[in-house]
């Protein structure tokens, strides 16, 4: 029962996920149903009925700046209308910046004699994508132990057993999660506006601190069985550097409170990745002939080359 | 652990050799494998950790009979930040450059393992000297591990010293490569090992 | 309860100190940063023109910024520049308001004084106290024009654009006619041993000498840097180079309107710096012309 219950959640959200991933964004203007990016120099317009053809072929009825240049109009190469004059699509002379959101002005609409006014439309990659991106990004692209090298003490000190990685990894995501967000929030309404920047590191220590006692405390009175199990763990998240990293990168990027989320979310699911990777070859080289100067740590360092030499394949991936 | 018997300069060479903090520690790896790839980066961070870990030390020690037990930890963890945050102020004051290559890193130094450890085990029990000298080894000892990798990962990976053309060509570019700090730490802490091997069976022989 | 008071008071204290000890750095390393951080620009820049401590900028050699910004007011978009004009034998600033199109809207007197332009906040409060509130500003970019006694020497323009991990700051020289006089890097965190090497000599002065014709057309080809063309590049920095000069004349001729040639290993580093140097001209070019034109019809006192 309980299987069959997680199992419609999941699909669920998945398909909540689908629909808003291929869907593109919602738009300003009452007869315009989508805008949105295809290819590398081409905008679709989807209208909600049948607009005229002598309008819509017009490109002198078309203006499309990227938002930071609104001086500067994109130069349309050729117009297409689809056969039940519904989605016209604008082809560029060059390739767009997708990566930046762009203004569509289309004035006078014209849709079977009746004018329909004029319509400011931003186009823009889908948001979901871009945060589906960011968590992908810190957990896999830019992972935290294999690329960026940080939070390797304790990667080492609790990789030599699955168990304890994944109750590791797991404690972890929890805490990064609740503290980044607490650091989030501190940077963005206390130490910004009042321009006290330079006690970042001693506010986002602390952060980690509170959070990983508050986990302590609740965790320990909530669920004694759950305590038992990743109890240990918490007091060697605070040595971890990625959880006073993240804080960091979120301020210097200046994300908002969904971004800072994910990328806290991706940050320590990662780091449960990495352990647990690293924790299934080291169960192995247990039982591996290794020389003895190499015993223990120093063929562990070798391993984790090996694996940060396969993430950097991952390097420069993007993903939508 | 009693108040230490040793002499200054044993407390600094035991930072130096015995309990190396990279090799034979092996805390604070991240910056190790990191930005280990210049001799200029090893000895800047190096000098930085050297400040927070004398001068935390020396805090500790002088007020460590103030200190009430419960709140150990977080004053330890307040005296490191707070000198973090001095030494980062500075670095991006006066040598932006270099604050620039080391990036996160200077700020990192706050959770760095090895500043509370020896905070926790030596300065809270010791005078205010001993535990200058050694903070001063333990900051040397991590500063020379720096930049034996950055020499190693220099010399290797770019042919250069400090900047300076040495070789004239570039041997293996793969040491300057992210992914090769990993190799050249587990390389040096197995010479560590293999030198710690020999030296007890010769003094077993003896 | 006692032992409560006690821990309070002493974590108090130790705070107290603490913030103390930080704030008063903070003070005293804020004014060294701001200073470092101008002279580090200024040099950039100086280096860009070909001068250097050993051949020093003459004492004519004057640098004026145009700091531009976007005004919107509801739907409308409007562009203000921040000039720098003569104003009672000294210099001081003005702001002018240009629709999209090029067409002159209206100028403001602004109190600022020249030494205060630099300071995003200073301008920030003449900007507020200049135009009215529905209107909203965004900063969009800064331009600095060198000028040489009465005649523009270059153009400096500071930019930044999405390299292959995070994003690449540079500073480009363009010559009045738009042709690239130099190339830094100023911020960059690429992968050292590949794309950090962007801010080598023998790619970054590859740019130079492009005449404005040929970077609407640059490329970037993954073939090996001819030999002699690398020690040609490398030589540029000022030092004795071991081959004559001639020789190096027929170099530069040769690859003068060649493409870039991409880094080994990083050539969505090489692809990325291109292609945001194309885009700055571009985009410059085309706004300073009509903002020149703006001025000339206007009859603006603009010192630059």
């Amino acid at each position: 029962m309980n299987i069959v219950i997680r199992k419609c959640l999941l699909a669920a959200v998945l398909t909540v996920l689908a629909a808003f991933l291929t869907t593109g964004c919602a738009t300003e203007h009452r007869f315009i149903k989508k805008t949105a990016f295809k290819d590398t120099n081409q905008i679709v317009i989807e209208f909600a009925g049948p607009v005229d053809e002598a309008w819509a072929k017009n490109p002198s009825h078309y203006s499309v700046y990227e938002k930071p240049d609104p001086d500067i109009k994109l130069k349309i190469q050729t117009i297409t209308l689809s056969p039940d004059r519904k989605t016209v699509a604008l082809t560029f002379a060059d390739p767009l910046n997708q990566n930046q959101p762009h203004v569509l002005t289309a004035t006078g609409i014209t849709s079977e004699g009746k004018s329909l006014g004029t319509a400011i439309l931003s186009v823009k990659k889908v948001y979901l994508g871009y945060l589906f991106s960011i968590l992908i990004g810190a957990m896999i692209i830019n992972n935290f132990v294999f690329t960026k090298y940080l939070g390797l003490c304790v990667f080492f000190g609790t990789s030599q057993k699955k168990s304890t990685a994944v109750g590791m990894g797991i404690t972890f995501t929890i805490v990064i999660v609740v503290s980044a967000m607490m650091a989030w929030f501190l940077y963005q309404f206390v130490l910004r506006p009042y321009r006290l920047n330079f006690l970042q590191i001693v506010v986002f220590i602390g952060l980690v601190s509170l959070s990983v006692q508050a986990v302590d405390t609740i965790l320990r009175k909530v669920n004694p069985m759950l305590f038992k199990a990743f109890g240990v763990y918490l007091v060697l998240v605070i040595a971890n550097c990625i959880i006073i990293a993240v804080p960091l990168i979120l301020a210097d990027n200046e994300y908002n409170a969904l971004e800072s989320l994910m990328l806290a979310l991706g940050a320590g699911l990662g780091f449960l990745i990495a352990l647990f990777l690293m924790s299934s070859v080291r169960e192995r080289l247990e039982l591996a002939r290794v020389p003895p100067t190499y015993r223990g740590l120093p063929i562990a360092f070798v391993v984790a080359g090996l694996f940060a030499l396969a993430f950097l394949g991952f390097s420069g991936m993007s993903i939508f | 652990m009693p108040a230490t018997t040793k002499t200054n300069f044993q407390l600094v060479s035991n930072g130096i050799l015995n309990e190396n903090p990279i090799f034979r520690l092996a805390l604070s790896m991240c910056p190790a494998v990191g930005i280990s790839t210049t001799v200029m980066n090893g000895l800047m961070l190096g000098i930085a950790v050297l400040f927070v870990q004398v001068f935390s030390s020396c805090t500790i020690a002088a007020i460590k009979n103030y200190i009430h037990p419960r709140i150990r930890i977080p004053t330890y963890t307040l005296t490191i930040a707070t000198w973090v945050t001095v030494i980062d102020l500075v670095l991006a004051a006066y040598v932006p450059a270099a604050y620039k290559e080391m990036g996160i890193f200077v700020k990192l130094i706050v959770a760095f393992a090895i500043i509370t450890m020896r905070l926790e085990t030596f300065a809270c029990k010791n005078t205010v000297s001993a535990s200058f000298w050694d903070g001063i080894g333990m900051g040397f000892g991590f500063m020379f591990g720096m930049v034996a990798l950055g020499f190693v990962r220099e010399l290797l990976g770019m042919g250069t010293l400090l900047g300076y053309d040495v070789l004239g060509f570039r041997p293996l570019l793969f040491f300057v490569l992210p992914a090769a700090g990993f190799f050249c730490v587990g390389i040096m802490m197995a010479v560590f090992n293999y030198v710690e091997i020999v030296y007890n069976r010769k003094k077993r022989a003896r | 309860m006692k032992q409560i008071i006690r821990i309070t008071v002493g974590l108090t204290i130790s705070c107290l100190i603490a913030a103390l000890v930080m704030g008063s750095v903070f003070v005293i390393t804020d004014k060294a940063k701001r200073h470092n951080e101008h002279v580090n620009v200024q040099q950039t820049m100086l280096g860009l023109l070909g001068y250097s401590t050993s051949h020093p900028a003459p004492p004519e050699l004057k640098l004026y910024s145009i700091y531009r910004y976007i005004f919107t007011d509801g739907n409308v978009n409007t562009l203000g520049y921040v000039l720098p004009v003569l104003k009672g034998g000294g210099v001081g600033y003005q702001l002018m308001e240009m629709d999209l199109d090029g067409g002159f809207v209206a100028q403001h007197p602004l109190d600022l004084a020249p030494e205060d332009a630099s300071e995003s906040a200073e301008r920030s409060a003449a900007l507020r106290k200049a135009i009215k509130p529905p209107k909203t500003f965004s900063y969009a970019d800064a331009t600095i024009v060198a000028k040489l006694g009465e005649k523009r020497l270059a153009y400096l323009l500071p930019g930044e654009f999405p390299g292959f991990k995070t994003f690449i700051h540079v500073m480009l020289a363009l010559d009045p006619s738009f042709e690239i006089l130099g190339l830094e890097i100023t911020e960059q965190e690429e992968d050292p041993g590949l794309g950090a090497e962007i801010k080598q000599d023998y790619f970054k002065n590859q740019f130079k000498g492009k005449s404005f014709k040929k970077i609407k057309e640059l490329h970037v080809v993954k073939e090996p840097l001819p030999e002699e063309y690398k020690a040609y590049l490398e030589s540029q920095k000022g030092k004795e180079s071991p081959i004559p000069k001639a020789e190096l004349d027929v170099i530069r001729s040769r690859y003068q309107d060649r493409d870039i040639y991409a880094l080994t290993g990083a050539t969505i580093s090489s692809k990325a710096v291109t292609d945001g140097v194309k885009n700055m001209v571009a985009k410059f070019a085309y706004r300073i012309n009509r903002l020149d034109k703006v001025i000339s019809a206007r009859n603006i006192p603009a010192v630059f």
